[in-house]
């Protein structure tokens, strides 16, 4: 019985970071790129939503936001990060011999960001936990016994819908066929009449919004947020793209989904200590094993970076 | 010389060698994203046989470099037959899960870290980082070397020449490590004290960033990039506290924070890292840069606009 | 074909598809030792995908590729360049960040594969045997005016002769040149038609891949020409804008007969 509880727990837990997975693997899958401020972003957002909570804007523009403002301002917020680092990272990239290290631009680009926004929180709200006692509630529901946090089904439940949602957009919409002919072909994509210099901005819009989600999820499911935070779920959420395979949204799905259920057994076996080297050991021995992932297919990542 | 300077010298030390251990496999074309692991590794050896076997550091020293190349060697044979993405993901991971097993081991004493008995002054790590940047200027200008940036200028020509890449990248890269093992065995004996925090994701990302700001088109740009962003915080350091005081007051927080002066130098890098990629993303010291300043009196062609064809 | 019974390099049967997509269909030819052989035929005819079929970078789905008698086929890329076959590219691909000299000296790998080789300086402390056989290299190439250079920075007809001077460096018996005077002007194709000549003189065998008919027919005696993947003609260079099939390849069943008479360029 606590075995199952603990998978079931694991799923709960898992549901956040396939949020995040989704996010890391729609950018690989379509721009080949490796995003590295998607953790960032996630805390940003979560930490954002402390802030505009507490403090309100910077340089005292406004007071504290009532929880529900915060919580929508806070993912405003983060979809603006994200637009910010594609203009910086893609827009105004150009590359000149296509040599090895030239497709490393963007992803070098994205840890300089991921530097300047996790330390500029640092040294705007320091380093320490926040609570945000307000806004997490701990109702619990019993079922026979095993018990299930109602703000972690509601979690489980929108990242589902967001990546039910998602899915959905990219089958159907005139949108969602321009970004699969890019990951498909980035110059057949151009030569078809698909504009990418118009449908990029769209993946990191999506981006922002996917760990803006994440982010004020997790803060009500914990109650806590710090600048730490981003970093965690990222290496999670990197392993269960990989697991899930790269660019596959529901490998992401999937990979997220064991991660959550691997780190909660992990916990009950071995304790929390060891959580670390088994997720990671998980992603390194499937890149040894089988770098395509469980869902994915092998083009992605040849020649490019 | 006071103690704040012999400091400065030894860090410099370990980030010139750290620079290297980069450098190499990036000049290969390939991203090594889990220096910190390697520097790990290097470190815990020479805490571990120092401490428990008493062994001097002239003994742990070449230990740790044999250390760091083998796992080199053992991680990249398989590895390097995927590229990209995978092997920044696989080097990072790497380095996670090295750190998360010293966390792990009590023999390595866990989250207490060790602490290693044979100090070193300031002169060995300064006199290894002279050594290693040598042997990295003469490594460039053999064959190997030549191999390494057709490697990383264009993989199937390079091959169609009769080059083994595969070959090249997982020497240079295990090459890499072992310098990284080394510099990892300096700070183990230079500080006394290890601990698998130090070796944090935060310093392969800041070893990997300064390497590629420098340039490693040339042997001279890690050597730049490490000393120009060991340097920095220190120029900068009597300037910070208004910067603190400013931004502290534009978040509204007041006074209640302490932000880590560390945080500016990252904020910083950062900066430079984005502009930098926009402006110069071969980064500052390049190929013609040397040239020119190395002939500086020959006329200087134009640059001729490619034509495309 | 003269001196037939010294072929340096033969096709037979060979196929390539990928997946339902047939690139060359049972292309079939020989190259004398010797030979300024032309390998010709409108865009996507295949000619490529040949060039790469022999250097190894694809490999065939069926057929057969011969070396002297011997077959390549079980040779790797990295070691067809050894049998003594060296190519050119249809983009330049010299390596960007690296000088002349040194462009030169990547040709020279497959002479100095030894670790010794490997770890000696090339330029540390004056000049290497290899640095100073380069130099001769691009001397007698007429190339001497800018061996420290980055190729970067050179005019696009040089970086297209120091390829080919790259490729010369592997001290080939084969050399593969793929479209060497595109995007040359009149006068830079003059200069290049020269230089290949004198390769030829010193005994290099030459397969051209070339879209400029007036190149060809001053530099190559032989030509084979594909269509679809097919290979329609084989003979010499002075008739091949005869050939009827040649023709309509070119201009279209319509056309093909209207222009016979006057056509004095083909492509």
């Amino acid at each position: 019985m606590l075995l199952i509880q603990q998978l079931l727990n694991g799923v709960m837990l898992g549901s956040v970071y396939v949020t995040v997975a989704v996010a890391f693997t729609l950018t690989i899958g379509v721009l080949n790129f490796l995003n590295f401020t998607i953790p960032t972003l996630f805390m940003l957002s979560g930490m954002g939503a402390w802030a505009l909570a507490k403090w309100g804007l910077p340089f005292g523009l406004t007071g504290p936001f009532p929880w529900p403002l915060a919580l929508g301002g806070a993912v405003v917020m983060t979809i603006a990060a994200s637009l910010v680092v594609e203009r910086f990272t893609f827009r105004y990239m150009k590359a000149k011999y296509g040599d090895a290290t030239e497709h490393a631009i963007p992803l070098v680009s994205s840890l300089g960001f991921l530097l300047i926004i996790e330390n500029l929180i640092r040294i705007g709200y320091g380093t320490d936990p926040q609570r945000m006692d307000a806004i997490s509630w701990d109702t619990t529901i019993n079922l026979d016994g095993l018990l299930l946090r109602a703000p972690q089904l509601i979690s489980l439940a929108v990242a589902l819908a967001i990546v039910a949602g998602l899915t959905w957009v990219l089958k159907h919409s005139r949108i969602g066929r321009g970004l699969r002919a890019i990951a498909e072909n980035p110059d057949a994509a151009n030569i078809l009449g698909v504009d990418s210099k118009r449908l990029v901005p769209v993946i990191f819009m999506l981006t922002g919004l996917l760990c803006g989600l994440a982010g004020i999820l997790f803060a009500i499911n914990y109650g806590e947020v710090s600048p730490g935070m981003g970093e965690e779920i990222g290496s999670k959420a990197i392993a269960g793209m990989v697991i899930g395979g790269l660019g596959s949204i529901w490998g992401a799905v999937l990979g997220g989904l064991i991660i959550g259920i691997a780190e909660m057994l992990t916990v009950h076996f071995f304790g929390a200590d060891t959580v670390q080297v088994v997720v990671w050991g998980l992603l390194l021995a499937a890149l040894f094993v089988r770098p395509q992932g469980l869902l994915g297919h092998h083009s992605i990542g040849k020649g490019k970076l | 010389m006071s103690g704040y300077w012999t400091g400065i010298l030894t860090i410099l030390a370990i980030n010139v060698i750290m620079a290297y251990a980069i450098f190499l496999p990036v000049a290969t074309g390939q991203l090594n994203l889990g220096g910190a692991g390697f520097q790990a590794l290097g470190a815990y050896t020479a805490a571990y046989f120092s401490a428990n076997y008493g062994l001097t550091v002239w003994l742990t020293l070449p230990l740790s470099i044999l250390v760091g190349g083998a796992v080199g060697i053992a991680i990249a044979l398989p590895l390097l037959r995927t590229k990209g993405v995978y092997l920044v993901l696989a080097t990072f991971a790497l380095a996670e899960v090295i750190g998360g097993a010293i966390l792990n081991t009590e023999a390595l004493g866990g989250a207490m870290g060790l602490s290693v008995p044979d100090y070193v002054d300031y002169p060995v790590p300064m006199g290894a980082a002279v050594l290693v940047t040598l042997f990295c200027f003469y490594l460039m200008a053999t064959r190997f070397g030549l191999a390494m940036r057709a490697a990383h200028d264009d993989e199937v020509v390079t091959d169609l020449l009769g080059v083994s890449v595969r070959g090249v990248r997982v020497a240079a890269f295990a090459i890499g490590a072992a310098l990284a093992g080394l510099a990892g065995a300096l700070y183990a004996h230079s500080y006394s004290f290890v601990e698998s925090q130090s070796f944090n994701a935060t310093l392969s990302i800041y070893v990997l960033l300064y390497v590629l700001l420098g340039g490693t088109q040339t042997a001279l740009g890690p050597l730049f990039g490490a000393v120009f962003f060991t340097l920095l915080p220190e120029v900068l350091r009597s300037i910070l506290p208004e910067f603190k005081s400013w931004i502290v007051l534009a978040f509204g927080a007041g006074g209640n924070v302490s932000p880590p002066d560390e945080s500016w130098r990252f904020v910083i890098l950062g900066l430079l890292t984005v502009l930098m990629m926009i402006f110069r993303p071969e980064g500052l010291i390049t190929r013609t840069l040397v040239d020119r300043l190395c002939s500086p009196f020959t006329p200087r062609r134009r640059v001729l606009r490619e034509v495309a064809v | 074909m003269s001196g037939s019974s010294d072929v340096l390099l033969s096709l037979s049967g060979v196929w390539k598809k990928f997946g339902g997509l047939t690139v060359t269909s049972d292309v079939s030819f020989d190259v004398p030792r010797g030979a300024r052989m032309a390998l010709i035929g409108p865009n996507g005819a295949g000619k490529t995908t040949i060039f790469n079929l022999i250097s190894g970078f694809y490999e065939p789905t069926a057929g057969k590729i011969e070396l002297e008698g011997r077959s390549i086929l079980d040779y790797p890329s990295r070691k067809r360049i050894g049998l003594g076959i060296a190519r050119s590219f249809q983009n330049i691909r010299l390596m960007p960040h690296l000088s002349v000299v040194e462009n030169v000296m990547l040709g020279q790998q497959v002479h100095a594969n030894s670790v010794l080789d490997m770890l000696k300086p090339l330029s540390l402390f004056g000049r290497s045997r290899w640095r100073a056989e380069a130099e001769a290299l691009l001397e007698e190439m007429g190339l001497d005016t800018y061996p420290g250079e980055v190729v970067a920075t050179l005019p696009y007809g040089v970086r297209k002769k120091i390829e080919v001077v790259r490729a010369l460096a592997a001290r080939p018996k084969l050399l593969l040149l793929d479209e060497p005077a595109a995007g040359l002007n009149g006068a830079e194709t003059q200069s290049l038609t020269e230089f290949l000549k004198g390769i030829s003189r010193s005994g290099v065998t030459l397969l051209v891949v070339e879209h400029d008919m007036g190149l060809v027919r001053e530099l190559c005696d032989t030509a084979v020409v594909l269509n679809f993947g097919k290979k329609i003609y084989e003979g010499s260079t002075a008739h091949v804008q005869e050939d009827p099939l040649v023709l309509e390849a070119y201009l279209g069943p319509n056309h093909a007969k209207a222009a016979k008479s006057g056509a004095s360029h083909v492509a």
